[in-house]
């Protein structure tokens, strides 16, 4: 690798996938980054071993034993099992859904008592959109912020459409929030009118809309998944 | 519990994520969620923050899942990967810097852990890299500790060690390019 003696111009690109790993660039520029880690695998490997490099330094870290309401709601909301498991197994996991709800409401009653020093003040909502067993993004809505934060799970994209994330009011009509990306992480700002409808049993859904989002301001494209909104 | 002595362990289950196997993930919860914690934990520095951070990794993963190697890489790295991008993302989208105090010079380079349970590969590749953290700068090594362990941007590093914008740029690209030869060397 040769020396870098000036640094107008962008750096090569093992420069820039150090950057990407250390932590040092800007939110705009890891958009850039993330872009290129999805579509070029060549990089995507740079970034991959500079992760490798730099990962043994996070063995000073502590560990810190997250609250239970964290995993109870991880298995609250894991997907419907797979189809080919068939009718009995299909049944054991409602069953299991049914438990591990009854658990997290349990675990979230304990969890008030012994770890309300940790306890947001607002907890977060969450939404896992999905179809048919095929997650396509997480969702959560930050209540202090006013934010909703939209990570993509498995998002397949679509050549000539947008995906499109829309809430939508228990008993209401889908009301427009904002662009997502399969690719990277969205943060969206949730204006007071649409917080006031982020609640729970509220569903956040995801459409497939042309370029620059729904012409009409209602989803105009195939649903490609949705869900409720939950409390952590 | 360190990086990689349940790597066997971490790495069977994370074959059976994929498939929509819940006791497959409560393993790798069980295995890997205290560390990632703890590194979101101290990007973030809030509780909150890096319950979400966690919450929203585990329930995307599976697609991670099914294209992890095990046989090119160390699951733990991946995820420990993925933990601090994810904070980091956070921490960008909420245009807070939460650690500005200043940065001494001449960081010291902390000891390797010497956690008994750590796996031999582990344990040397840790003390590998602290071998090349040593041979680094005081300036450069406390630059590189403070983007791997408080989230800093390039900007905040030269606010918090008094340096122009140009010259941390340097300080940490020569750094990198240093530690990567001496890494591979």
């Amino acid at each position: 690798m040769t020396e870098i003696h000036d640094h107008s111009g962008p750096p090569p690109d093992d420069l820039l996938a150090a950057e990407y790993a250390l932590g040092v660039l800007t939110g705009v520029e890891r958009a850039a980054v993330e872009r290129r880690i999805a579509q070029e695998a060549e990089f995507a490997q740079l970034v991959a071993d500079w992760e490798q490099r730099l990962a043994p330094w996070a063995g000073e870290v502590a560990e810190v034993a997250p609250p239970p309401a964290v995993w109870e709601t991880i298995a609250t909301k894991l997907p419907a099992q797979q189809q080919e498991r068939g009718g009995f197994w299909q049944k054991i996991a409602g069953n299991w859904r049914n438990f591990a709800l009854a658990a997290a409401l349990a675990a979230a009653c304990v969890g008030a008592f012994f770890y309300e020093g940790s306890l947001h003040r607002n907890p977060p909502l969450v939404a896992a959109i999905e179809a048919s067993g095929n997650r396509s993004f997480v969702a959560t809505i930050d209540t202090r912020k006013n934010t909703v934060t939209v990570v993509p799970a498995a998002f397949t994209g679509d050549a000539t459409r947008v995906p499109e994330l829309w809430l939508i009011p228990a008993g209401g009509k889908p009301i427009a929030v904002g662009l997502v990306d399969g690719e990277r992480t969205v943060v969206l700002p949730m204006p007071a009118t649409l917080m006031a409808q982020a609640k729970l049993g509220a569903t956040l859904a995801v459409s497939l809309e042309p370029p620059g989002g729904s012409p009409t301001g209602a989803p105009t494209g195939p649903v490609i998944g949705a869900g409720k909104l939950t409390s952590l | 519990m360190d990086l990689d002595a349940n790597r066997e362990l971490i790495a069977a289950a994370l074959k059976r994520v994929p498939a929509g196997d819940r006791a497959a993930l409560q393993t790798v919860y069980r295995l890997t969620s205290a560390k990632l914690f703890g590194v979101a934990l101290r990007i973030l520095g809030e509780r909150g923050e890096a319950e979400d951070v966690l919450l929203v990794l585990y329930m995307t993963f599976g697609r991670w899942a099914a294209d992890f190697d095990s046989d090119r890489a160390r699951p733990m790295t991946g995820l420990i990967a993925i933990a601090r991008n994810r904070a980091i993302d956070r921490l960008r989208a909420s245009k807070v810097s939460r650690r500005m105090e200043p940065i001494e010079n001449a960081a010291e380079v902390a000891d390797p852990l010497p956690s008994a349970d750590q796996t031999l590969a582990v344990a040397q590749d840790h003390v590998r890299l602290h071998g090349c953290l040593g041979e680094l700068a005081g300036h450069e090594r406390a630059a590189l500790r403070g983007a791997f362990f408080d989230g800093n941007t390039y900007e905040e590093l030269a606010a918090r060690m008094n340096v122009p914008l140009g010259t941390m740029k340097s300080w940490i690209r020569r750094a990198m390019i240093k530690l990567k030869g001496c890494l591979e060397s």
